[in-house]
């Protein structure tokens, strides 16, 4: 491992710093049940400090007089008993709502509790949850409520991210799952996992799976991955007695409530791998409508409870770019964590072109089937006997992107090598053709990972990371 | 660099040694070694901690001189280095001090919490939280120690210590004012405590100097309000403070402190409705004492002032020998009457008998039991202690006696509360009507309710919205409906009526939501986490604080801080999260469940009931008394082995025996539906404590 002199590591934000410094302040005053909704662009600041009363971001109950910053967030604070916030800086938009879901919301937390005294009475397994609807209509923010006032009630529920449009306590493009038993971060997503050092909030210890493609509509990648991941599930909740009373919550991505002609492979595949119970169906009727119909008549004992919930009036389409934004950050605070005091330092290391063994995702199109035979004997389970993923050198044109670290051996099945977890993620920083030398960017410091790493079309480069 | 200052380090210890009076020039001479090796600061102040520590006790107050005058001399870095363990190495020390010693202890750390005389520098020799911690820990030795000479029935005090009051002690600024833990050593030398190291006067009076004259005739509240609700809640929680420093031994007031306590907490952390705002402020009215001094307290003040001031040479003035004399005094002038018009708000809650507004009259008033340690009313001397009066120990078979309950303040709160909440209109009303029902002498009986009891029961008193679901409009929360009950039980879901369809989830069902907040009284103020305002919910929050304190590292920064890989598969499945609130100590496996199971019943606890009946109660089994002794974890006092069935305590293990034995079923203790935090708390095996 070389370190790099002049190697800049400090961590260059992405759009110019907020220009308006947030000196002065407001007060807002919330009656009981409204909520304040706030947009803030990454290129400004807000803060929000609670003054009296309770209020509490998507389930987060903020701590009295804490100063809380939020940059580039489309977010809401919701009080239950009235509440006074101070507010510092300026948002693009913000008003206070007087309509808003969380009585519905509160109400399937408590469903929930109900079935979790349940389990604990019989030592059966708790609720086990799957929430979907279309894209923005707050399924995250649905999850990350109900497992708040789960935290809160004492519980440790399993969560289960399966949207690769935006990650949990991990990067973009990655499927992820982590049993929650602290406090939600409530300016940085779903909070950190495990770093070297002491962390303001208890770090998460997620379980992460790459995906690679931005919709997971290829079965080749996304079915098998679900069923992996139900297998480690399960299997942590039958060990886990805490996870095990208290369920899980499955955060599922937006295309797969599209269907096709009212048939929702996608969604019927996780309610059965993951022996779902309860679907919390977000604002779409007619999906509520499909779903119910196709699970009404199921035994009881395993019956699946469709449950709408109304779409928060709170929901804000975030367009492309903004999505875009987001994922650079998240994939920045992998590496850099976040400005200030909890800034992490990532190594930057040179590996020999041999040292890597890349595989990148074959796309769809890429219909090559006799690229590299040889090594696949068995069939897989859905039918993609052809390869999955192709050897790639190094070239410039990795420069900027991502690569998963697998926990497989880079001579293992490619089956294996999907399916396996992985322990991070390491950037491009840089190839050299003529030395082939590759400069790479690795959370921790340590040998090169020997490993298979995987590349795929998503999520996209992140040019500057590292300049 | 480790080699000199080790040798330092041991010229030091032999210059330390030597020492076994206190002289002038063998602790300047040590000072100036201590001066010119700044730069070995550390290992010198361990040096010198380890003395302190391993020294005879005659020969620790020398020791103690010189690390005073070090840390006045030479100031930082040692002041850093002794402050660290100076909770440790002043308590290991004191408690194993004849009184004489711990007197000059005291007047040690008095000069600790002031800057150093004739210095440019105006900060406290040691910073005012290193202080507070020892402060607070002498309080509750001298409480324990006078329980327990109260329980061993011996008069054999022989040096009575004016105790010193913490007023000033900026209370509320303390992040997390009783559960603080952070200082406490992990064997807590508080309880082993041979000597009685005070007495009690019965000055319930000396705080009445602190108070500010209560508000007069308030306007509905508002949030303004409510800040000076606080402030002057904040007040009358010093002022109890210092009298319950003053007084330790007095049942009542620490039932009052504890009920201040809570109530802050509630104040802080919810939001209540107007009437019960106005309720609680007229509670606090009611204790606000007459903003007058009076000068027939003066005896007291007197004495009080005393031992702020630095003579303390002065107090022969208050012999020991001879307390006798004093407390007439200070009972006659407690019982002196004082005219009513010195008063100027008139009291909300008008005794029908002469009123003395002094704290203890209203204390009385409010519910407390075991008012005789309270009433200067009998005019016995010091001994026989307080509690040589206490009732009869209960035989095993009685039940305790509960007698209708009083008619006490929290019901009179209740009761005029509620008119107010039938009429809106009335709930601007400061003091609504005149409330005649309050008895003469509630005093004469024992009250069922605890010390926080009153507050929640007074809460509790409160309409309570339709439960069951009937559709409460959401707006009304600040009027009708009723954030503030406290679930009694946040398991039960009586009404926990959700069902599992989308109309069920459009019914708005706020009582539930209580759930989430009023269960949860005790919040974090640094992250929003929240606790149960029970004894678990305390030692939760102590070790969460802690853990606060642990990541709080400056130095994080400096040694780069990088992401760590993630953990495959299998390791995830057999990964446990860890909650920062449990027990440090997990044991695994088979074995380990099996050897918690048996600690699990040895290591049950209740905390020293503040019930006088119950605290002179033997395990109604074998007829054992229990012995207090503290415990980190709770950071009380608490009984060991022991547990509370039915309002009576055994012995864990004897009732154990017991139930086993007559294949009884427990009457319900509520266990909580989590196997997690049954296996929390049966962790107790590695409680650090010490056995008096």
């Amino acid at each position: 491992m070389i370190s790099l002199p002049g190697l800049n590591l400090s961590a260059p934000s992405i759009e110019p710093p907020s220009l308006i410094a947030p000196t002065v302040t407001r007060t807002q005053d919330l009656s009981a049940g409204t909520e304040f909704r706030f947009e803030v662009p990454f290129s400004r600041t807000l803060t929000i400090k609670l003054l009296s009363g309770t209020a509490e971001y998507f389930g987060t109950e903020l701590a009295p007089s804490s100063t809380y910053s939020f940059s580039g967030a489309k977010g809401a604070i919701y009080t239950w008993h009235g509440a006074k916030l101070e507010i510092g800086g300026e948002a693009e938009s913000e008003y206070v709502a007087e309509e808003t879901g969380m009585m519905g919301y509160a109400n399937a937390h408590f469903a929930l509790e109900n079935l979790r005294d349940k389990a604990a009475q019989t030592n059966d397994t708790g609720p086990r949850v799957l929430v979907v609807g279309p894209e923005n209509s707050g399924k995250t923010s649905v999850v990350k409520i109900l497992t708040s006032y789960a935290v809160k009630a004492g519980r440790q529920p399993v969560v289960i991210n399966l949207d690769p449009r935006q990650g949990m306590l991990s990067v973009p493009g990655s499927f992820s799952a982590a049993a929650v038993s602290s406090i939600i971060d409530i300016e940085d997503g779903w909070g950190s996992s495990p770093i070297s050092g002491p962390s303001p909030i208890p770090v998460k210890m997620p379980l992460v799976y790459h995906y690679g493609l931005k919709d997971p509509e290829e079965s080749r990648f996304f079915r098998p991955l679900v069923t992996r991941m139900a297998l480690a599930v399960t299997s942590r909740m039958e060990e886990d007695q805490a996870s095990k009373l208290a369920g899980f919550i499955i955060d599922s991505p937006g295309a797969i409530s599209g269907g096709k002609g009212g048939v929702y492979e996608n969604v019927e595949h996780i309610v059965s791998e993951f022996s779902v119970n309860i679907v919390f169906v977000l604002g779409s009727e007619r999906l509520y409508s499909d779903l119910s119909r196709k699970y009404s008549n199921r035994p009881a004992d395993e019956a699946v409870h469709i449950i709408r919930l109304d779409k928060s009036g709170g929901c804000v389409d975030r367009d492309e770019m903004y999505m875009k934004a987001l994922r650079q950050t998240q994939i920045r605070a992998y590496f850099f964590g976040h400005a200030g005091e909890n800034a992490l330092g990532p190594h930057s290391q040179v590996a020999d072109f041999n040292d890597l063994n890349i595989l990148r995702i074959k796309e769809a199109s890429d219909s090559n089937p006799s690229f590299r035979p040889g090594d696949n004997d068995d069939d897989d389970a859905y039918g993609s006997s052809t390869e999955i993923y192709e050897k790639l050198t190094p070239s410039s044109l990795m420069q900027n992107s991502l690569l998963a670290v697998t926990t497989a051996a880079a001579n293992e099945r490619q089956e294996v090598i999907r399916d396996s977890s992985v322990t991070g993620y390491i950037y491009i920083a840089d190839v050299d053709e003529t030395k082939r030398k590759v400069r790479f960017l690795a959370p921790q410091p340590g040998q090169t990972p020997s490993t298979a790493m995987v590349t795929g079309s998503f999520p996209e480069d992140v040019p500057g990371l590292v300049s | 660099m480790s080699l000199p200052s080790a040798e330092v380090a041991a010229d030091f210890k032999d210059a330390l040694q030597d020492l076994k009076i206190n002289s002038r020039p063998e602790i300047s001479n040590l000072t100036i070694i201590a001066k010119e090796n700044t730069e070995h600061a550390q290992a010198i102040s361990r040096e010198l901690e380890n003395h302190i520590r391993t020294t005879r006790p005659e020969w620790k107050l020398p020791a103690l001189y010189v690390l005073d005058s070090i840390v006045k001399n030479v100031g930082t870095p040692y002041t850093v280095y002794l402050g660290r363990n100076l909770y440790r190495t002043f308590m290991d020390a004191y408690t194993l001090m004849d009184p004489g010693t711990r007197k000059a202890m005291e007047g040690l750390l008095k000069t600790w919490k002031q800057p150093v005389p004739e210095s440019m520098e105006s900060r406290p020799v040691f910073p005012p939280e290193v202080t507070r911690d020892i402060e607070n820990a002498l309080i509750k030795f001298r409480t324990i120690a006078v329980q327990q000479q109260a329980l061993s029935q011996k008069p054999s005090m022989q040096h009575s210590l004016p105790a010193r009051p913490v007023a000033g002690v900026p209370w509320r600024s303390t992040p997390t004012p009783p559960q603080n833990a952070r200082f406490t050593a992990p064997n807590d030398p508080r309880v082993r405590q041979p000597y009685p190291s005070t007495a009690p006067y019965p000055s319930t009076a000396t705080p009445l100097n602190h108070f500010q004259p209560p508000p007069s005739q308030p306007p509905p509240i508002s949030s303004i309000d409510l800040e000076g609700l606080k402030a002057d809640l904040t007040k009358i929680i010093t002022s109890t403070k210092t009298a319950f420093a003053l007084n330790p031994s007095d049942v009542t007031i620490q039932q009052k402190l504890k009920a201040l306590l809570d109530l802050e907490t509630i104040l802080r952390t919810q939001t209540l409705p107007p009437q019960q705002l106005e309720a609680v402020r007229a509670q606090i009215q009611n204790l606000s004492p007459p903003p007058v001094p009076m000068p027939a307290y003066s005896p007291v003040t007197a004495a009080h002032a005393l031992v702020h001031s630095p003579q303390q040479q002065a107090l022969p003035s208050f012999p020991p020998s001879n307390p006798t004399f004093n407390l007439a005094q200070i009972l006659a002038s407690v019982k002196s009457p004082v005219p009513p018009s010195s008063t100027p708000v008139a009291p909300p809650v008008a005794p029908p008998a002469a009123p003395t507004p002094s704290l203890a009259d209203i204390l009385r008033n409010v519910s407390s039991p075991a008012q005789q340690s309270a009433t200067p009313t009998t005019a016995t001397p010091f001994y026989p202690p307080p509690f040589s009066t206490a009732p009869p120990v209960p035989t095993p078979t009685t039940t305790p006696a509960i007698p209708p309950p009083p008619p006490n303040l929290a019901q009179l709160l209740a009761q005029f509360t509620q008119p107010s909440a039938t009429s809106p209109a009335q709930s601007t009303l400061s003091n609504p009507q005149p409330v005649p029902q309050l008895p003469p002498q509630p005093a004469a009986t024992t009250s069922t309710l605890g010390g926080t009891d009153w507050v929640l029961n007074a809460l509790k008193g409160l309409p309570i919205p339709s439960i069951g679901g009937t559709p409460v409009n959401a707006q009304a929360t600040s009027l009708a409906s009723e954030p503030m009950i406290r679930q009694v039980s946040a398991t039960t879901n009586a009404q926990n009526d959700v069902e599992l369809s989308t109309a069920s989830m459009k019914k708005p069902r706020l009582h539930l939501i209580s759930k989430l907040y009023e269960a949860l009284p005790n919040i974090c103020a640094t992250c929003g986490r929240r606790f149960e305002n029970t004894l678990q919910g305390k030692e939760k929050k102590a070790r969460h604080m802690d853990w606060h304190f642990k990541v709080k590292d400056p130095d994080a920064a400096k040694r780069g801080v990088h992401r760590s890989w993630y953990i495959s598969e299998k390791e995830w499945i057999e990964y446990r999260e860890v909650d920062e609130t449990s027990p440090e100590q997990i044991t695994k496996g088979p074995t380990g469940a099996a050897i918690t199971a048996k600690k699990e019943t040895k290591d049950k606890y209740v905390p020293v009931p503040t019930d006088a009946a119950l605290l002179h109660a033997p395990c109604p089994i074998c007829q054992e008394k229990f012995e207090p002794q503290w415990l980190v974890e709770a950071n009380d006092f608490v009984w060991m082995d022991a547990v509370k069935v039915n309002g009576k305590i055994y012995h864990a293990t004897c009732w154990e025996e017991y139930t086993r034995g007559s294949n009884l079923v427990a009457p319900s203790t509520p266990d909580s539906v989590l196997g997690k935090r049954k296996a929390e708390s049966a962790n107790y095996g590695g409680s650090k404590m010490k056995v008096r």
